[in-house]
C-alpha cells in the first residue's frame, strides 16, 4: 500500500496508516480527518438551502411537461426506452431545441450534444422542427423564438463503438460542457453499442463497460448540472417470472438488464397504441409516454402524437381511438 | 479488571515495545505516569498517554469513548427507551415492532423503482415527527450517492406528513407542536451531502462522528445508496470487501455511540447458481453481515411487497405497501385521509383510456 494522495489516505485503514507512517494513533486520526476534509466537495447543507426551480429541461408541450413535472432532472440519467418507430429520436430532437430557451421558458440557455450510435443524424427532421418552433412554442414570444439560432447549438457526434463513445464523452463532451456551450447530452442509442459488441458469455465484461460508461455520464451530469438522456431499445419478455423488475404485464422490457437499470434515475417508455389522431390535414399514430420509475414522478402516462412541429400530449377527448 | 496488554486497542509497534519492556497485563501499568512509562518502554510521551487511556478504557482518537460495560438488563431498558422511527405504513411498522430501530443498521434492498428512495425520504420526514405525536423529534443526515434526493418529492412527503399531524392534533400540546412542525422546518432539519464516488463517501463517513457530536439531535443517518459508488470497484474486489467491512464497522459504532438509526439502501444483482439466474442483494456475502435488519422490497405481479429477511428479533414477514403522492404508505390506505389525487400504483393497464394524469 502506497500513500500518494489524500484519496489513498481516506481509503486506507487506521492500522495500515500507523504502520506506514509510524505516527501515533491520535496523529493518524488527525491525518485521516484532514484528508477527508480535503476530499469532500461541499459541507452538508440543509434541504431548505437547496435551490427551488432549477428542475431541468422541459419538452415544450405543457401536457407532457405536466407528466414530467418540469422536465428531465439534472444530476442523473434519464432513459427513454421503446420499440423502434415509437418516436424516441423525436423526443431527443425536441429536447435539443427546448434546452436552448432561457430558464424562464423551460430551457437551460445552452445547446445540446447529440451522440448518434446507429443511424445517421436526422438533419432534415431537425430543420423541420426548427421551422415549426413558433408553432410548437406558442407560450414564448415569437421574436424570442426567431432570435435563437437553433442549428448552431446542436452539436452532432457519431460514435459507432464503445471506444469512440468513450473518447467523445471524455474529450468533446467535457469541452463543450466546460465552455457552457451545451447543457444537454443525448445518447441515441445505448443499446446499440452494448448489444453488438459482446457475446453472451462476455456479460461480465459488458457489465463493466456499462458501469464505466454510465459512471462517466453521471460525473458529467453532476459536475456540469446537465440532464442526460439515454435512448434505449427493448427486448421481449417471455414470461412474467423473468420480469420481476417491474409490475407491468407488457411483452417488452428495456434492454441491457438489471446492471443498466441500476444506473438509471428516471425511466420512461414510449409505446405505440392502436389508433390514430386526426388534426386538420395531419394525422399521427397514437403513442403513450409513460413514467416507469422516477424519484419525483408518479407511475403514469400520457397519450402522445407526433406532428410536424414535434411531440404533443393528446388530451383524451381529441383522440380517435379504435 | 486484568487484561493482557496485547488485547488493548493499540498499534502493533506500541504493543511490541510494551511487551519487550516487560508489561504483560494491564495491572502492570496501573500506577504509571506517562513520563515514567515512556522512559521505561521507549515510547513517546504521547503514545504513553494513549496507552494509559486505553488501560482506563477511555478509547482513543476520534472513535468516541467506550462506555463502561452494561448488564443485559440495562441494555434491555436502554433499548426499550429508544423509540423507533415510524414508516407511515402501519403494517410494516407493526412487523418491525414499532418501526425502524434506533441504534441499529437497517438495510433496504430492491430493484430500481421499487421504492427504496421513497422509503428513505419518508423516514427522513418521519424522524422529525414531534414527540407528543409519538415521534422521535430528531434531525437526519442524508447521504445521497445517486442524485435521487429531489426537492420536489421531499416537499410532497413533508407536506403530507405535516397535514397528517395537524389533522390528528387533539390536545393543546399537539396543537402547539403543529405550529413548529411545518414543511420549512422539516426541510431545515434534513442535512444533505452528495457523494459522487466511494472516496467521497468514505471521507464523509470519517467526518461524520464530529458532525454528529455537533448536532446531537440527529437520530437518523440515511445512505442512499451504499451500492452505487462501490459497484465500480469491480477490479479490486478484495479492496472493496475491506472498505465495506470498514464502513460496516463505522456505521455500527456510530449507531450505538450516537444513538441513531442507520438506514442504507442496496441494489440488486444477478447471480448464476446451478445454471439458474437469481436476483440477490449486491455487494456480496460479507456485506450481508453488516446490517442488523435487512428489508427486501419486491414486485409480485402489480403489488409491492416488503419482506424482513434478516433480523435477530423479527420473524420473516411480508407486508404489502404502496407509493402514493403522499409517500410510503400501507396498501389499503384506510387510515390515511383520502387524497384527491389519483393513486400512483393501480391495477389498471397502461393503455386504459380512463387513466389520466392529474
Amino acid at each position: 500500500v502506497q500513500l500518494k494522495s489524500v484519496q489513498d489516505v481516506v481509503c486506507a485503514s487506521a492500522p495500515d496508516l500507523q504502520r506506514l507512517t509510524g505516527l501515533s494513533n491520535s496523529d493518524v486520526q488527525q491525518l485521516i480527518t484532514a484528508a477527508a476534509a480535503a476530499c469532500r466537495r461541499h459541507p452538508p447543507i440543509t434541504a431548505q438551502q437547496l435551490q427551488h426551480g432549477v428542475s431541468g429541461v422541459r419538452l415544450g408541450c405543457p401536457v407532457l411537461d405536466r407528466l414530467l413535472r418540469g422536465g428531465l432532472p439534472v444530476g442523473g440519467i434519464t432513459e427513454l426506452a421503446g420499440e423502434s418507430g415509437t418516436g424516441k429520436t423525436q423526443v431527443g430532437l425536441q429536447l435539443s431545441l427546448s434546452v436552448q430557451y432561457p430558464a424562464e421558458h423551460g430551457g437551460l440557455g445552452a445547446g445540446a450534444l447529440y451522440v448518434c450510435t446507429e443511424d445517421s443524424f436526422p438533419i432534415k427532421r431537425l430543420h423541420q422542427l426548427i421551422g415549426e418552433q413558433v408553432c410548437l412554442r406558442s407560450d414564448v414570444p415569437a421574436d424570442l423564438v426567431n432570435s435563437l439560432r437553433f442549428s448552431d447549438h446542436v452539436y452532432i457526434e457519431h460514435a459507432a463503438d464503445l471506444d469512440s463513445l468513450q473518447v467523445c464523452l471524455t474529450r468533446r463532451a467535457r469541452l463543450l460542457l466546460a465552455r457552457g456551450l451545451v447543457r444537454l447530452i443525448v445518447v441515441d442509442s445505448v443499446a446499440a453499442l452494448f448489444r453488438a459488441e459482446f457475446q453472451a458469455d462476455d456479460w461480465l465484461e459488458r457489465n463493466r463497460r456499462l458501469l464505466t460508461f454510465s459512471s462517466m455520464l453521471h460525473h458529467l451530469s453532476q459536475e456540469f448540472s446537465t440532464p442526460v438522456l439515454c435512448i434505449n431499445q427493448v427486448t421481449d419478455v417471455f414470461s412474467q417470472s423473468h420480469n420481476s423488475m417491474g409490475p407491468s404485464s407488457s411483452t417488452v422490457s428495456p434492454a441491457l438488464g438489471l446492471a443498466w437499470a441500476n444506473q438509471v434515475m428516471v425511466r420512461l417508455m414510449m409505446r405505440r397504441l392502436q389508433g390514430m389522431v386526426i388534426r386538420g390535414e395531419q394525422s399521427s399514430a397514437l403513442r403513450r409516454l409513460e413514467v416507469v420509475f422516477a424519484p419525483h414522478l408518479a407511475r403514469d402516462g400520457q397519450d402522445t402524437a407526433v406532428w410536424t412541429e414535434g411531440l404533443r400530449g393528446v388530451e383524451s377527448w381529441t383522440s380517435n381511438r379504435k | 479488571m486484568q487484561r493482557p496488554v496485547s488485547s488493548l486497542p493499540l498499534s502493533q509497534a506500541v504493543r511490541l515495545k510494551l511487551g519487550s519492556a516487560g508489561f504483560q497485563l494491564t495491572s502492570d501499568l496501573q500506577d504509571f505516569k506517562p513520563d515514567k512509562l515512556s522512559k521505561e518502554t521507549g515510547l513517546s510521551e504521547e503514545e504513553a498517554v494513549e496507552v494509559l487511556k486505553a488501560v482506563k478504557g477511555g478509547g482513543g482518537g476520534g472513535s468516541g469513548d467506550f462506555s463502561a460495560s452494561l448488564t443485559a438488563l440495562e441494555l434491555l431498558q436502554k433499548e426499550e427507551e429508544l423509540r423507533s422511527i415510524v414508516t407511515f405504513s402501519s403494517q410494516l411498522d407493526e412487523s418491525l415492532g414499532g418501526g425502524i430501530p434506533v441504534g441499529k443498521i437497517t438495510e433496504v434492498c430492491g430493484v430500481p423503482g421499487i421504492g427504496k428512495t421513497q422509503l428513505c425520504l419518508q423516514l427522513a420526514v418521519d424522524v422529525q415527527v414531534p414527540q407528543c405525536f409519538g415521534g422521535v423529534e430528531g434531525q437526519v443526515m442524508f447521504i445521497d450517492t445517486e442524485g435521487s434526493f429531489l426537492l420536489q418529492r421531499v416537499t410532497d412527503i413533508a407536506a403530507a406528513a405535516v397535514r397528517h399531524c395537524s389533522l390528528l392534533a387533539e390536545d393543546d400540546e399537539q396543537r402547539a407542536a403543529t405550529e413548529t412542525f411545518t414543511v420549512e422546518t422539516v426541510l431545515s432539519n434534513i442535512f444533505l451531502v452528495r457523494c459522487h464516488d466511494h472516496v467521497e463517501l468514505l471521507a464523509e463517513l470519517h467526518l461524520l462522528p464530529d458532525f454528529l457530536s455537533q448536532h446531537p439531535k440527529i437520530r437518523l443517518l440515511v445512505i442512499d445508496s451504499v451500492a452505487f459508488p462501490f459497484r465500480l470497484l469491480f477490479d479490486e474486489l478484495s479492496q472493496r470487501t475491506r472498505l465495506l467491512n470498514g464502513v460496516g464497522q463505522q456505521l455500527i459504532t456510530m449507531a450505538i455511540n450516537y444513538n441513531i438509526a442507520v438506514v442504507i439502501t442496496n441494489q440488486m444483482t444477478t447471480r448464476i447458481r446451478d445454471g439458474q439466474s437469481h436476483i440477490v442483494p449486491a455487494l456480496g456475502e460479507c456485506w450481508g453481515h453488516a446490517p442488523t435488519i435487512r428489508l427486501l422490497l419486491q414486485w409480485e405481479g402489480s403489488r409491492r411487497l416488503a419482506t424482513i429477511f434478516k433480523s435477530p428479533c423479527h420473524m420473516e414477514t411480508m407486508v404489502q405497501y404502496q407509493i402514493t403522492p403522499e409517500g410510503f404508505r400501507d396498501a389499503d390506505q384506510s387510515e390515511m385521509p383520502q387524497s384527491k389525487q389519483p393513486r400512483m400504483d393501480t391495477d389498471q393497464s397502461a393503455a386504459d383510456p380512463k387513466e389520466t394524469s392529474s
